[in-house]
């Protein structure tokens, strides 16, 4: 496949707004209040509503995202006056470390704003992280600006290694990274993968997302990205947020993703949540969501296709035969005739299967495993 | 003018409280020196009132090495005649109220003077008395003689203390409310015990000036300590009326005993006159029903059967009920006043009830009042303020045998939850609950709780509801009104820091006008409406969420 410029296809998420937007609409936001309260009105604001019943899945475009329902956040209101000014602060303060050019963690920006509210008042403008965590998701929600956009960090998670270049613009110095020059541990994935990130070169074919880092290792050790021109990543469990982001943009680039798990509640959780995205993430929708990953395995089927598998599958536990009951109940699952075969069948023989097992035989099986699964195009939705 | 130290009876009965003297509250060392500080008050004010003087009472009491206490009890009243000194104060039975029926503080005169019995039983101690009467100051030691229940009077003087007619120097006495008649009173007792607790001195003086506005009290502790109770209200009680008994309101033994003192010539006519609602007509209903009595004999030969059956006869009657002007309450407005001066509440709410009867025909009245807040209720053991409901019964307090009483058992279950006090034990609220009746039907000799009859319990209950529902309002509206205010000032204590960060935020320069602005919407908002509007707007059309995809 041909290297693609990816510039013109990023302009369609909001992701990257760069720091005049950014600041604009921070700006815009306090603006209007201030006219709110100058015309003697109660200053507030409407947002998309983050509950559980405002969280659908788009059918047309294939994953979980925010409905229509809108609240209101009031500051004169007993309730909400806390949160309202707590919000504003957060607000004020990202519009300070965009200015500054800094970036900081969510944990970070809560110790800038645990200062107490005045001498005569007994209380913290913040006192719990948890308070501004949720408030940083309100703010995002609200001006349509991903928290990344608030030179907001969150833990890096992921490792990726393969051909592809990324040019990385950072504390005021450019460093091109190829992911063919990682050695062993590969290039572990920013939180933020749009700010002062450009991707120069990416000449792989496929993307290859392994949930564990022991079978990324094993893959890397083989040269399985080189000998396959793609690229590999684990998320090293459930997905991060940069994560996801670098997948769903290699996705927005034209290349095929696929999603190598563990046959269990775990595993089928992980590509969900990056093929649909998540209930806690519906309201980035399509931005944290790559609807057209195919799932290669393992699965119940290679039990069958694979005979040393039958000696190593291990009794799956309750949590597993619950979630995947749970799965066939959501219509964007029991959509795909495979899946509910799948499913049921771990339903029926009560069994799981680890990614680890392909090792059984033979430590470089995996590679061939995976290799032959594409070939013959051998993949679930 | 004096006619009623004419009404003395003397009964040789000396000898008998000696051996039963639980039956006059002498039982108990704290409840003892109560009863004793409660004789001597209640004869005090009602020294008074008979004279339409304002009372001011103290009360001193010492503390003696050998632990007993002198209780000093001193007034302004009208003073007693030197020659009727020993029968109201040593003789038992003896006192003015015995032949009274009236609305009265105590109902059988048997008080001071089992005072002075209970100092000679605990001390062998004569009491001093000094009486100003009229022109006279008599100064004296006073005994009984139990044997024969006669008073002995020593050490006797007697001084002039005004010149001039007698009847000039009660209208001044009258007009002016001056310090010159009285009586005062020391005596040394044993067996007693002070307490500051509830059952205490204290207490008793505390409800006692509540339920008698017009009175001025000042109490000398042993450890020194001085209380004032001042006078909340210049208007004097109105004396109850003389009222003959009502059928129905007596007992076979009264009827015997106003029979030996009858001086009607035959049974018709001592009944028909010392009854009230009691007619010709009614006296021949009488004869018919109890065919084989003899009505034409002597009232004093009337015996215990025939007394007995009479009374049973009477309850088998209708009778007009007796009338009820004979029952004299607080009032509402001075029981207003009296605990605004002594419990300094923050709201007062009084019940104004009609008077009811109970026992076929006996008028009671029940005042019930609750204060609300400031020094309302009393100290519990954490030194916290607590629920208390206190009891009278024509203005005097009834401190014990709370359990027994029908004043407590019918608030015993009331559900104040409903009233707005969520704790009744940790609340500074007061109940006071005055019953007023020419007959308190007292349980017991020691005059401290009250009969639980249905209909007495029934008014007490209702009176207290509506009492209760007063106060509910009111808490209603203060729980509103600090509901509001609370609202109001959890929204005002972050302006400060949301006017800082929206200017920030927005490049703005006034960040006080700002705060101006913000705290005048805020003050506009809860001055009036305090609903909170709904915070959640639903769309009604689903689709794609357009700021978001775009």
């Amino acid at each position: 496949m041909n290297p693609k410029k990816i510039e013109d296809q990023e302009q369609k998420t909001l992701f990257g707004l760069g720091e005049k937007e950014t600041l604009f609409r921070l700006e815009g936001f306090g603006k209007k209040l201030i006219e709110e309260v100058q015309k003697g009105e109660e200053p507030k604001f409407q947002m998309p509503l983050r509950s559980r019943s405002n969280i659908l899945y788009d059918e047309g475009m294939k994953f979980l995202r925010i409905g229509n329902k809108k609240e209101e956040r009031r500051f004169v209101s007993v309730g909400q006056a806390k949160k309202f000014m707590q919000t504003i602060a957060i607000a004020n303060k990202a519009k300070k470390f965009i200015s500054e050019d800094l970036h900081t963690s969510i944990r970070g920006l809560y110790y800038q704003l645990k200062v107490t509210l005045g001498e005569d008042i007994d209380e913290e403008l913040f006192s719990e992280q948890s308070e501004s965590n949720e408030l940083i998701e309100d703010l995002e929600v609200a001006l349509s600006v991903k928290r990344e956009d608030f030179n907001l960090t969150t833990d890096r998670k992921g490792v990726v290694a393969g051909p592809l270049k990324i040019m990385d613009t950072f504390a005021g110095e450019e460093t091109i990274i190829d992911g063919t020059k990682m050695g062993r541990s590969g290039w572990m994935i920013p939180s933020d993968v749009d700010n002062g990130m450009e991707f120069i070169d990416v000449t792989a074919k496929y993307v290859l997302v392994i949930e564990k880092d022991a079978i990324w290792q094993r893959l890397n050790e083989d040269k399985f990205w080189k000998k396959e021109n793609c690229i590999i990543i684990t998320p090293k469990g459930q997905a991060s947020r940069g994560t996801r982001r670098l997948i769903r943009k290699l996705a927005d680039k034209g290349l095929p993703i696929y999603a190598f798990t563990d046959c269990d509640a775990w595993g089928w959780y992980i590509y969900w949540t990056i093929k649909t995205g998540s209930m806690n993430l519906a309201y980035l929708g399509r931005d944290f969501a790559v609807p057209e990953m195919k799932f290669i395995g393992v699965t119940m089927k290679d039990i069958n296709n694979y005979g040393f598998l039958q000696k190593l599958t291990i009794n799956a536990k309750e949590v597993d035969l619950k979630r995947a009951e749970e799965m066939l109940s959501y219509p964007w699952i029991n959509a795909h005739k495979q899946w509910i075969e799948e499913l049921k069948m771990v339903l029926k023989t009560k069994k799981k299967l680890e990614q680890d097992a392909l090792q059984g035989q033979k430590l470089t099986f995996v590679g061939e495993y995976i290799k032959k699964k594409i070939e013959i195009n051998d993949l679930m939705p | 003018m004096l006619d009623v130290f004419d009404k003395f009876r003397e009964y040789s009965v000396a000898e008998f409280f000696k051996k039963n003297r639980q039956m006059l509250g002498f039982s108990g060392k704290i409840r003892s020196l109560t009863t004793i500080v409660h004789e001597y008050v209640s004869n005090s004010l009602d020294a008074c009132e008979e004279y339409e003087i304002l009372p001011e009472i103290k009360i001193e009491l010492r503390e003696l090495e050998n632990g007993n206490i002198v209780v000093k009890v001193q007034d302004n009243g009208i003073g007693i005649p030197e020659k009727l000194i020993g029968k109201a104060l040593g003789q038992m039975l003896a006192g003015t109220k015995f032949t009274r029926y009236a609305q009265q503080r105590g109902q059988q005169g048997i008080g001071a003077s089992g005072c002075t019995m209970y100092a000679l039983l605990t001390t062998g101690k004569p009491i001093y008395v000094e009486s100003r009467y009229d022109k006279t100051l008599v100064k004296c030691n006073l005994t009984i003689d139990f044997k024969s229940n006669r008073p002995v009077l020593t050490n006797l003087q007697k001084q002039q203390i005004l010149e001039g007619q007698s009847q000039q120097r009660l209208d001044i006495v009258k007009e002016k409310n001056i310090d010159g008649t009285g009586v005062l009173i020391e005596a040394e007792f044993g067996d007693v015990k002070y307490d500051g607790g509830v059952y205490g001195i204290y207490e008793y003086l505390k409800r006692t000036a509540l339920a008698n506005p017009h009175a001025q009290i000042t109490l000398i502790e042993p450890n020194g300590n001085s209380a004032f109770f001042p006078r909340s209200d210049n208007k004097i009680p109105p004396k109850p009326k003389d009222i003959l008994p009502h059928p129905l309101g007596i007992t076979a033994h009264d009827l015997i005993d106003f029979a030996k003192r009858s001086e009607n010539n035959n049974i018709s006519s001592f009944l028909q006159q010392s009854f009230s609602r009691m007619s010709a007509n009614k006296v021949q209903e009488i004869k018919t029903l109890t065919q084989e009595m003899n009505f034409g004999k002597k009232p004093k030969d009337l015996n215990w059967e025939e007394a007995d059956k009479l009374v049973k006869i009477f309850k088998q009657m209708k009778w007009i009920a007796p009338a009820v002007d004979s029952i004299i309450p607080i009032g509402k407005e001075q029981i207003e006043k009296a605990m605004k001066n002594i419990l300094i509440p923050e709201f007062i709410a009084i019940a104004e009830r009609n008077p009811k009867v109970f026992r076929g025909g006996i008028p009671f009245l029940v005042e019930v009042a609750i204060a609300y807040g400031g020094n309302s209720g009393k100290s519990n053991a954490e030194g916290k303020r607590s629920g208390d409901i206190i009891r009278f019964a024509n203005k005097v307090p009834l401190l014990f045998d709370a359990g027994a009483c029908g004043l407590t058992e019918a608030v015993k279950n009331l559900d104040w939850k409903r009233y707005g006090i969520k704790n009744f034990d940790e609340c500074a609220i007061t109940i006071l609950i005055n019953f007023v009746s020419v007959h308190v039907p007292y349980t017991g000799a020691g005059k401290q709780s009250i009969a639980q009859d249905e209909e007495i319990l029934d008014e007490i209950r209702n009176a207290v509801q509506e009492t209760a529902r007063i106060m509910q309002k009111y808490i209603g509206n203060v729980v509103r009104e600090r509901e509001k205010e609370g609202k109001k000032k959890a929204v005002l204590r972050y302006i400060e820091q949301l006017s800082k960060d929206l200017s920030e935020l927005s490049n703005g320069k006034n960040t006080d006008e700002l705060t101006r602005k913000l705290i005048e919407i805020v003050e506009k908002k809860y001055s009036g409406e305090t609903k909170e509007e709904k915070t959640e707007i639903t769309n009604k059309k689903e689709g794609i969420e357009k700021s978001i995809e775009e």
